[in-house]
């Protein structure tokens, strides 16, 4: 019983809540009151303390596609007149006209994943790591094309410790075994540099596959968008154009062979952004709006 | 991706672009406009520094075909000027004519000298505010606002009092929380405390 009286006490002094001036009793909460009550006194209460999970959402089998009949769409050229001018006075070539090309497309199906080569690169920091093995004629083929880390054992000790000097990743059929066996999976995959015959990052040639890399970009479909950097901002109107032209129509093959698979994929809206600036939907049309502007204007030095 | 009402919402901010001080046409014979300042504020360099994040852009979207070069420098004890290039003859641009090396945030891109036909204005921007340069600015170049059309005034007004009301709730909302939360601290410290003197009774 001393115990009880002390527990009140105790209750009495903390006050839990503005209802404090009803008797002590009736605010003790269940699960204060001490164990010796306990045995006796079952609690109607007690069951419901337990908080259920809230039941999920279902998900639909396919990402939203929005109704876009209200939403303000712009030329190419409209959209980069409001770009340049967001962006006026940040160094040309570090900041990049970025591309989210949104699919019709279900969820879970296969995803449109490729390289690309741009007629005007974008982006000029690749640096390809390559796995051969180790003291072979191929080690110094692949550093004579400027690689920046060569080797295989070596180089997946350095992998383990953390260390990525490389954002490109190819390995030679002849150290695929060995690749399988160091178990890199975990370290490699989240950041997409897991070597796979696949995408072409195993391979016989080393030589045409890192040409191909350097001058390519990598691109794929994360939640039924594709996002991709298509044109620095010291492009012109034509030139990044061209660019885009190039992405649609390499996208529309990906699709097709997704397409004949069975699975539903097409083009729903083109959006074309920039690094700090908003992003403009565009309506395929190229010319500006503006009858005083031409797209020559666009092509001042920035 | 996400959804078209929001994203028109904040489409919005085109307006911002459109109008406001710095939304001037300027006269043809402006071939150029080169800005130097530091890259950080102390020293007087805050004026240029906002100048170019506010007033430049809307000028830049008036007058796409002019460039605007801004060169910011390391050193704050360094100049912050303004150079407005102007062609005397008074014709518009040929575009041979535009050799210039293109905005830099490590100083490599001076001021370059006036062509044979060009003069420059000089404005001295160390120390000033933001709104004092522009002025200056306008002044010299005789430069035209532009006008807000009607629709694009209410709309504005219509953003304002969107932001309005975004305030007042988010300052309820804030409220709200942080009663839930200090309910949760009491409750925590008065099972804490049971569970202490629980303890020690037994």
């Amino acid at each position: 019983m001393a115990s009880t009286n002390q527990c009140l006490a105790s209750l009495a002094r903390l006050s839990l809540g503005p209802a404090s001036r009803r008797p002590a009793a009736s605010t003790v909460p269940t699960f204060l009151l001490p164990s010796v009550s306990s045995p006796l006194v079952r609690h109607a209460t007690s069951g419901s303390m337990k908080k259920k999970a809230p039941r999920r959402k279902k998900l639909s089998k396919t990402f939203r596609s929005h109704d876009l009949s209200n939403m303000e769409q712009f030329s190419l050229c409209d959209a980069m007149r409001y770009i340049r001018a967001f962006e006026v006075g940040k160094p040309p070539t570090s900041v990049k006209y970025e591309l989210a090309l949104k699919m019709k497309s279900s969820r879970g199906g296969p995803v449109v994943r490729n390289r690309i080569r741009f007629p005007y690169p974008v982006k000029s920091d690749t640096r390809i790591g390559v796995i051969c093995p180790e003291d072979s004629p191929l080690m110094v083929e692949a550093q004579k094309l400027g690689a920046v880390a060569v080797g295989q054992d070596s180089l997946f000790e350095s992998i383990r410790a953390g260390h990525f000097p490389f954002n490109k990743l190819i390995c030679h059929t002849d150290s695929e075994e060995a690749l399988k066996k160091a178990n890199l999976g975990k370290l490699l995959g989240p950041k997409g540099l897991m070597p796979n015959k696949r995408h072409g990052t195993i391979t016989s040639d080393i030589e045409g596959t890192m040409r191909d890399l350097v001058g390519s970009d990598e691109y794929r479909e994360r939640d039924g968008v594709v996002r991709m950097a298509i044109g620095q901002l010291g492009f012109t109107p034509k030139m990044l154009a061209e660019n885009l032209q190039v992405v649609v129509a390499r996208m529309k093959k990906d699709m097709k062979v997704i397409n004949d698979e069975g699975f539903t994929k097409a083009i729903d809206e083109v959006v074309l952004g920039s690094s700090h600036g908003p992003s403009f939907s565009l309506n395929g049309k190229f010319n500006p709006t503006d009858e005083k502007i031409t797209p020559g204007d666009l092509e001042s030095p920035m | 991706m996400v959804g078209v009402i929001r994203r028109m919402n904040a489409l919005r901010e085109i307006l911002w672009i459109r109008n406001g001080p710095g939304a001037a046409i300027l006269p043809p014979n402006v071939t150029k406009i080169h800005l130097e300042f530091a890259r950080k504020m102390e020293g007087g360099h805050m004026g240029p520094r906002k100048f170019w994040r506010e007033n430049l852009p809307r000028l830049k979207f008036w007058n796409p075909a002019v460039p605007m070069i801004v060169n910011r420098i390391a050193d704050p004890l360094g100049p912050a000027i303004l150079t407005v290039y102007l062609r005397e003859g008074g014709g518009p641009l040929a575009k041979a004519d535009v050799s210039q090396p293109s905005s830099a945030t490590d100083g490599m891109s001076k001021a370059p000298p006036p062509a044979n036909d060009e003069k420059v204005l000089v404005v001295d921007m160390k120390g000033l505010r933001s709104d004092e340069i522009l002025k200056e600015f306008l002044k010299k170049t005789s430069a035209v606002p532009v006008e807000t059309p009607l629709e694009e005034k209410m709309e504005i007004q219509e953003i304002e009092d969107l932001r309005r009301r975004g305030q007042i709730d988010r300052e309820r909302n804030a409220k709200m929380l942080q009663e839930q939360r200090r309910e949760k601290a009491r409750l925590a410290q008065a099972m804490s405390e049971a569970a202490a003197i629980k303890a020690s009774a037994t």
